[in-house]
């Protein structure tokens, strides 16, 4: 047996406490993937073009009665990026675009939200992309479900050069628009318990 | 000079789409040769947008041509049965072609959920939903209906050469003036 100190055993303890209070701290909600989306839409050539992103993952403890202790923290898989034409897919990833050998994750984190109207909130917080970490500002609106289901529907104009997206001549926003609009629709419920 | 065509000679407007819609062919289909063999870059992407802009300005014209041909007379051919119905094969060929060719490049950006825009002005409306094994239909069809093109005009401009040159008739001429 392993022999511990009192003060071992406190530090112990305290380990094995925070994430629970961390988790009392807002509503902790799961996402349902298949009913959660995240897609894009640039302007190439003055015409739309859209593709979306198959995996990605979130850690949301949203409650608008505790909007001081709510965030929300989406990982996104920039490898699962998916178009109609495979061509553009295979184009975004490499290194010139995503680079998603070197980055192969896009992070949103908020902490701070505002109520700006009826279900419709303001989320500030930082996006990284392609290692660049940018403060963004969201805006959505919730809608519940039922009493443990909820879905939170946005979007946010992102610049794409911002993040370097887009490299050595595709940084010419001629032929592809600077501007790139995220919508983003998630569900998400949480244990009855919760 | 008149504007409409008469009984034996082209007028102004049927002269001036002739001319206009033969450079345009020809520059699609330059263009057209050009830009697939590219890799994917920023020139290819550009060319693809011209080259969509373009073509659906040739639909459009082709369509003022139809109904230019149609509300006018068409000039008549002194040739040997046999020569004319080649020749108005030969143009009602290119009327094929020339209605096919942006149609099918249309369903290629439609199938490719790369919609056009026409010069900033609008965004073109995809007729099918994006799919994979329709592009690459329509792809196939759109490149050889572009070879089937290129020999029509080949077929076409050495008619046209054989009758100035061999026959010395006024079939050309009567084209440019």
């Amino acid at each position: 047996m392993i022999k511990m100190t009192a003060s071992k055993w406190l530090i112990f303890l305290l380990i094995l406490l925070v994430p629970s209070i961390v988790l009392a701290s807002a509503a902790e909600w799961r996402m349902i993937p298949e009913e959660s989306s995240i897609t894009f839409t640039g302007i190439q050539n003055g015409a739309p073009a859209s593709g979306s992103f198959k995996k990605f993952s979130s850690v949301i403890n949203l409650d608008p009665a505790q909007l001081n202790d709510s965030k929300v923290r989406i990982v996104i898989d920039m490898n699962s990026v998916s178009t109609s034409f495979s061509d553009f897919a295979a184009t975004l990833i490499t290194a010139d675009w995503f680079n998603t050998k070197l980055f192969p994750q896009a992070i949103f984190e908020s902490k701070q939200f505002v109520k700006i109207g009826d279900n419709k909130y303001q989320g500030n917080g930082t996006l990284t992309i392609r290692g660049k970490t940018e403060p963004v500002s969201i805006t959505f609106v919730t809608e519940a479900l039922s009493k443990n289901k909820g879905r939170v529907k946005g979007s946010v104009t992102l610049k794409r050069t911002t993040f370097g997206i887009g490299q050595g001549e595709w940084a010419d926003t001629d032929a592809v628009k600077d501007e790139v609009q995220v919508d983003f629709v998630i569900t998400a419920d949480k244990n009855a318990s919760g | 000079m008149r504007l409409k065509n008469t009984e034996n000679r082209f007028g102004l407007i049927s002269i001036f789409l002739h001319w206009l819609m033969a450079l345009l062919i020809i520059g699609l289909l330059i263009l057209g040769l050009y830009m697939v063999a590219l890799p994917i870059s920023h020139e290819k992407l550009k060319l693809y947008g011209w080259h969509k802009e373009y073509g659906l300005l040739a639909l459009g014209l082709v369509a003022v041509r139809l109904l230019w041909r149609l509300i006018n007379i068409t000039p008549r051919l002194s040739l040997p049965l046999l020569e004319k119905i080649a020749a108005r094969t030969v143009h009602w060929a290119f009327y094929f072609f020339m209605v096919a060719m942006p149609i099918t490049g249309w369903l290629i950006t439609s199938a490719a959920g790369l919609p056009a825009s026409f010069f900033g002005l609008f965004v073109l409306p995809n007729l099918i939903s994006p799919s994979e094994e329709q592009r690459l239909l329509f792809q196939q069809i759109h490149q050889w209906l572009g070879y089937g093109l290129i020999a029509t005009i080949i077929l076409h401009a050495s008619a046209a050469f054989k009758h100035h040159f061999i026959n010395k008739d006024d079939i050309l001429k009567r084209m440019i003036s």
